[in-house]
């Protein structure tokens, strides 16, 4: 392979196989899915393009109150309101977003001790392009905070890892994060 | 007139309304209406968000954020976002006093910025500017009754009395009694009762 790849290199890229046009629908069902088993009920959405199958899924979805939002940091006020009220919530935003969310995630999430789960897509991880730059900041930032992430690369993997994640995040009382990648998302 | 007279003009009107104060208001409100419905934010800009979210999740129940205009120029986007869910018991009161005051009171752009432009612009069915606290109690009570997402500004000189009972709540206590508080009143579970409940 020539470096850097031409688009046409990708032809022989394993996450290939989950190119078919369907796939992104198939991956955004089963984690809808998989946020219904882990009880979530509230979703606060900002869009990448990369998550867009999976936001109209839970748009569309009535087991949902969805609030789309204009930048990730309400979104955490707006997700804190709702879990005193007893909803349990969820926030899906790309890793920018988490990286605008870092102020509210400390000082209303983690100081007033309020579960959170984040599904975060994972920009600039290998074999992104694009974001390498955010790829590189983001688990250093997510450590640097002591909030528990796992990184989600298997369709099969999504029940048993969103559901885990919501029982540490209301346990703990803390964010927990799943890093959406596009593997798991079944986008190219 | 300071926050206070105008907080004054509203608490008895307030009932059991889930009210979330940002700043120096927080000590005020807690004086005018002591109450475990109260909630007292710690991030700058995110009341009116945090209020927006207890509406939005209990639509039968009135909420009110108390805003700075510090916070409120900090969270501009969120506006918009509340606008589209338009929750007909949030409302939304701004005290306007120019200055960043539990900072140190160095200014805001507040005096070349319209709140009450900006509330409109985002898609706030009502937002008005009043001046006096009677004004400002006539149109709570109207935001009350006619229920639709209504923001109330008025621009008040900074400061507060200096006799205010201190506020001795931790944040986290704060929390716990606001949801045990919501428990009671909404007569259902809300706090996960966690592993310990199991065994």
């Amino acid at each position: 392979m020539l470096f850097p790849p031409r688009r046409s290199d990708y032809a022989i890229c394993p996450f290939k196989i989950l190119m078919e046009t369907d796939a992104p629908k198939a991956s955004a069902a089963a984690i809808v899915t998989g946020l219904k088993k882990a009880g979530i009920d509230f979703v606060a959405t900002l869009p990448d393009e990369k998550m867009l199958e999976l936001i109209r899924a839970v748009e569309k979805d009535p087991g949902f109150k969805h609030v789309p939002l204009c930048r990730e940091e309400e979104g955490i006020g707006i997700c804190a309101g709702a879990y005193l009220a007893g909803k349990r919530t969820a926030l899906i935003m790309q890793n920018a977003g988490f990286l605008n969310s870092c102020n509210a995630l400390t000082t209303t999430s983690m100081q007033f001790q309020i579960p959170a789960l984040l599904l975060i897509y994972y920009a600039g991880d290998i074999g992104d392009r694009g974001f390498t730059t955010l790829g590189a900041v983001t688990e250093p930032v997510l450590q640097g905070m002591g909030i528990r992430y796992y990184i989600l690369r298997r369709r099969e993997e999504i029940d048993e890892t969103l559901c885990g994640a919501q029982i540490l995040a209301e346990d703990s009382k803390r964010p927990v994060a799943v890093l959406l990648t596009r593997s798991v998302l079944g986008v190219s | 007139m300071q926050r206070y007279d105008y907080l004054k003009a509203i608490a008895a009107d307030a009932g059991d309304a889930l009210a979330v104060c940002t700043g120096w208001g927080a000590r005020e409100w807690w004086a005018v209406r002591p109450s475990d419905g109260n909630l007292k934010t710690r991030t700058l800009g995110l009341v009116s968000s945090i209020a927006a979210g207890l509406a939005v999740a209990l639509p039968r129940r009135k909420v009110i954020a108390i805003d700075g205009d510090g916070a409120f120029l900090m969270n501009l986007c969120g506006l918009p976002t509340i606008a589209l869910q338009n929750p007909g018991n949030l409302i939304h009161l701004l005290f306007d006093n120019e200055v960043y005051e539990a900072s140190g009171g160095t200014a805001t752009a507040s005096r070349m910025a319209d709140a009450v432009a900006l509330a409109r612009g985002a898609g706030y069915k009502h937002a008005l500017w009043v001046e006096t606290p009677e004004e400002f109690g006539a149109a709570f009570v109207q935001a009350w009754q006619q229920n639709e997402l209504t923001l109330i500004a008025v621009k008040v000189e900074p400061g507060q009395p200096k006799d205010l009972p201190p506020l001795k709540l931790d944040e986290i206590e704060n929390k716990y009694r606001f949801m045990r508080y919501l428990e009671a009143t909404e007569k259902r579970h809300i706090l996960n009762p966690g592993f310990d409940s199991k065994i």
